[in-house]
């Protein structure tokens, strides 16, 4: 079937739906459109159902626990309105924990950032044996976070971890890393050691900005730091952006490094340092340790506002920064 | 309202469509709460157990189905999944709990079905045959320790005594401790300075190991042998500003600073003392008699290692708590009492209870099986000889029903790193800690009623 042919069967199926008259065979026949919209319905509904059930209803559900004592098992538990919302802004836990996710988060997003554009850039260098350094630098990605999370507790043990063997190699006393006040730093490795990630999407995007826009840098006599700076950088914004913003929500809610270094018991995931006690934890703890679900639900439905704020801050104050490499006309 | 036909369906009644079909899944969801890990096929009834891989082997449910013909299912511990469960009215018919901490509070909220009529009709757990261990397993409203029993041990530890490898000793030319008196505390944690060995600032063998099984069981256990109690009579205030509790706590803290021995400010990479004593790391390990079943493989190990009685404070009271009493409670809405009543009497009174006897992982929770306790070699009969000493001391700690054991660790983690810290002082700390468990405790009271 020709072109033509599509676009006559399409017209004549338009005109009997315009003007309501059934096909000759007397049953009601569906408009292209409607079949078209049937089929993204068909399609998109397993996500929209599994977002209600999987999503929604949950975040509903918390929302009504946030109004409650509920401790999913006494029977007297009662509504209380906003005094769970009044407490938690009356608990310096929550304060702590909150300004150390924040300023864990704006460490650790900038650097997982430039960590892994850097090692975009260097993987899209023409290199020998490029593919092997790309799969070698992305491997640490896909290790899963169990297995990373425990190597990282005994590479860093203070007794028998290899970290203070090579420090005692040089004469240097061991280190307590799991502990105050080194674990901060443990965990913002364990977040850099997941730097492949952004570095494939970062790879993806270097791929993809012209490559004549550099040879006419070059021409130009500009540098290869004023080219990344003016080419490389404004082109990549888009993806830069969508890292900051999916990094930012990614480590307000960090909690499996943490989980993973602590004793694997409900309270005993409380006992890690306090730098590393962040908002998560704070939810983990009264969920499962004290059974306040009500307090811990306020504590999650603050977080998700917040991080709705957050998300829209980045968004208006990049607005200005940010080149989307598109026809402005085709948007009409 | 009807979509005439080959109209392309709403937006309105799509997301409707799709709100349903989440309401229908959720419901099917809940009724998917009860997810079996393993099992075997065959006649007779099903009981479902609710426990921990180690509690009972594959090998042990198959054992059950031909011992007493009921089909075994085994759903993995998981306290929220066992919430999720008790409240959707689909229980487990047989659940693991920690006695010491979990009977008084599953006892409270209603939850858990009272056994005494059970053993008042078993020919295999008879009442006078119970260890007194088992009154953990009792709650009468206000104290644990009395009323009806609610669940059983399978077998126990008295959690104060201590473990301890006599090559450390002979390397630091100290005494070893004596085998029926118990040494100080104070003379225990001097020892473990003494006999602490480090190099390069790393920690190559702890002098001493001393947590207990909880926060809450150890300092209850140092309390008492300080000679009071932590909690106050209906069980609703801690009070570490007392002399007893302070004394108490104000050891917990020296022994964290002193870093003698794994704590919250420099905890153990294994989480516990097992393979740390074993690979001979730990000169002292806070370990009841169950740790035998480890060091007893290991005839080397088990050679140079010996049991000591649990210490006491310096004019406290000798006092020797068991802080687990780890077994088995049924739910008051379990769908198949009766087959899990024949379970849980075979578990903890027949091949398995007798097995376990055999092993050396703890001292029978069934007067009738202590002959079965490990005492062919020498240094098995020492600690036999220890153990049986020390029974004479033992006693039931209550513990409150308004909190749980992970609670009241969650809490004292927060603030018992700065004191162990020298951050602040143990005064400041037993303050901060009365508020916040008491704050707890209050609303534990106000949900139980």
């Amino acid at each position: 079937m020709t072109v033509e042919q599509i676009s006559t069967v399409a017209d004549r199926a338009k005109e009997a739906t315009a003007s309501g008259r059934a096909p000759a065979d007397g049953r009601p026949r569906t408009s292209m459109t409607t079949r078209r919209h049937r089929a993204f319905y068909m399609f998109t509904s397993p996500w929209i159902i599994g977002f209600l059930l999987l999503t929604i209803v949950p975040m509903v559900y918390a929302l009504w626990l946030s109004f409650t004592t509920y401790d999913g098992i006494s029977p007297h538990w009662r509504f209380i309105g906003l005094d769970n919302y009044s407490e938690l802004l009356a608990d310096p836990v929550t304060w702590d924990s909150l300004g150390r996710t924040g300023l864990f988060a704006v460490t650790s997003v900038p650097l997982s950032i430039i960590a892994g554009l850097g090692l975009a850039v260097l993987v899209n260098r023409p290199l020998k044996a490029r593919g092997l350094f790309r799969t070698l630098l992305y491997l640490p990605a896909v290790v899963p976070p169990v297995g990373a999370g425990i190597a990282f507790k005994m590479m860093f043990d203070q007794n028998s971890g290899a970290a203070n063997g090579v420090l005692n190699i040089f004469g240097i006393d061991a280190l307590g890393w799991l502990a105050d006040p080194y674990a901060r730093y443990v965990l913002l490795m364990t977040v850099l050691w997941g730097a492949g990630n952004i570095m494939i999407i970062s790879l993806a995007g270097l791929q993809d900005v012209p490559r004549e826009l550099h040879e006419a840098a070059t021409i130009d006599g500009a540098s290869a730091w004023r080219t990344f700076r003016s080419i490389t950088v404004p082109l990549l914004s888009p993806v830069l952006l969508f890292q900051t913003v999916t990094g930012v929500i990614a480590s307000v809610q960090t909690i499996m490094p943490l989980l993973l270094a602590a004793e694997a018991t409900t309270a005993g995931v409380t006992a890690i340092p306090q730098s590393n006690y962040m908002y998560m934890m704070h939810v983990f703890a009264e969920y499962f340790a004290l059974g306040r679900y009500g307090y811990a639900s306020a504590l999650l439905w603050v977080l998700f506002v917040l991080i709705l704020i957050v998300t829209g801050l980045i968004f208006r104050f990049t607005s200005g920064v940010v080149f989307y490499n598109v026809d402005p006309e085709a948007k009409k | 309202m009807h979509t005439p036909a080959g109209a392309p369906p709403s937006r309105r009644r799509f997301l409707a469509l799709a709100a349903g079909g989440a309401a229908s899944g959720a419901a099917a969801l809940s009724g998917c709460a009860l997810q079996v890990s393993s099992g075997v096929s065959g006649p007779g009834e099903t009981v479902t157990l609710m426990v921990k891989p180690e509690d009972i082997s594959p090998e042990q449910i198959k054992q059950a189905q031909k011992d007493i013909g009921v089909k075994i299912v085994t759903v993995k511990h998981d306290i929220t999944k066992l919430i999720a469960m008790l409240t959707s009215g689909n229980p487990p018919d047989l659940v693991r709990g920690v006695g010491a901490v979990d009977a008084p509070f599953f006892a409270a909220r209603d939850v858990a079905e009272e056994l005494d009529p059970y053993f008042a009709k078993s020919s295999v757990l008879k009442v006078d045959d119970l260890d007194p261990v088992n009154d953990l397993w009792r709650y009468d409203g206000r104290t644990q320790g009395k009323g009806p029993r609610y669940g059983m041990a399978k077998d126990f530890s008295q959690d104060s005594m201590y473990w301890y490898n006599t090559t450390h000793f002979d390397e630091a030319g100290i005494d070893y401790p004596p085998e029926t008196e118990p040494v100080t505390y104070e003379q225990w944690l001097e020892s473990a300075k003494r006999l602490t060995q480090r190099k390069n600032g790393q920690t190559i063998v702890f002098g001493g190991s001393y947590n207990g099984l909880y926060e809450v069981t150890n300092l209850s256990g140092l309390t008492a042998a300080a000679g009071g109690t932590l909690f106050n009579d209906d069980f609703t205030r801690v009070d570490f500003t007392a002399p007893e509790a302070r004394k108490a706590l104000g050891w917990y803290i020296e022994y964290g600073r002193t870093r003698v021995g794994p704590s919250i400010i420099q905890p153990d990479p294994n989480t516990w003392d097992g393979p740390t004593y074993q690979a001979g790391r730990i000169a002292m390990s806070n370990s009841g008699y169950w740790l035998g079943g480890l060091i007893n493989a290991d005839e080397k190990l088990a050679k140079v290692s010996r049991l000591a009685p649990a210490p006491m404070f310096e004019g406290g009271r000798r006092v020797s708590s068991c802080q687990g009493g780890t077994g088995m409670w049924m739910p008051r809405k379990a769908r198949n009492k009766d087959a899990a009543w024949r379970v849980f009497e075979w578990f903890f009174g027949e091949a398995p209870a007798k097995e376990r006897a055999g092993g050396g992982w703890g001292i029978p929770s069934l007067k009738s099986l202590r002959p079965l306790m490990p005492a062919e070699k020498d240094y098995q009969r020492q600690v036999l000889k220890v153990q049986e000493a020390e029974l004479e001391h033992f006693s039931v700690i209550s513990f409150s029903p308004y909190i749980t054991g992970d609670g009241f660790k969650a809490l004292f983690n927060q603030v018992a790193p700065a004191a162990m810290k020298g951050e602040i002082s143990v005064d400041t700390l037993a303050r901060r800690l009365n508020s916040i468990i008491n704050e707890q405790l209050a609303r534990g009271k106000e949900q139980v009623g």
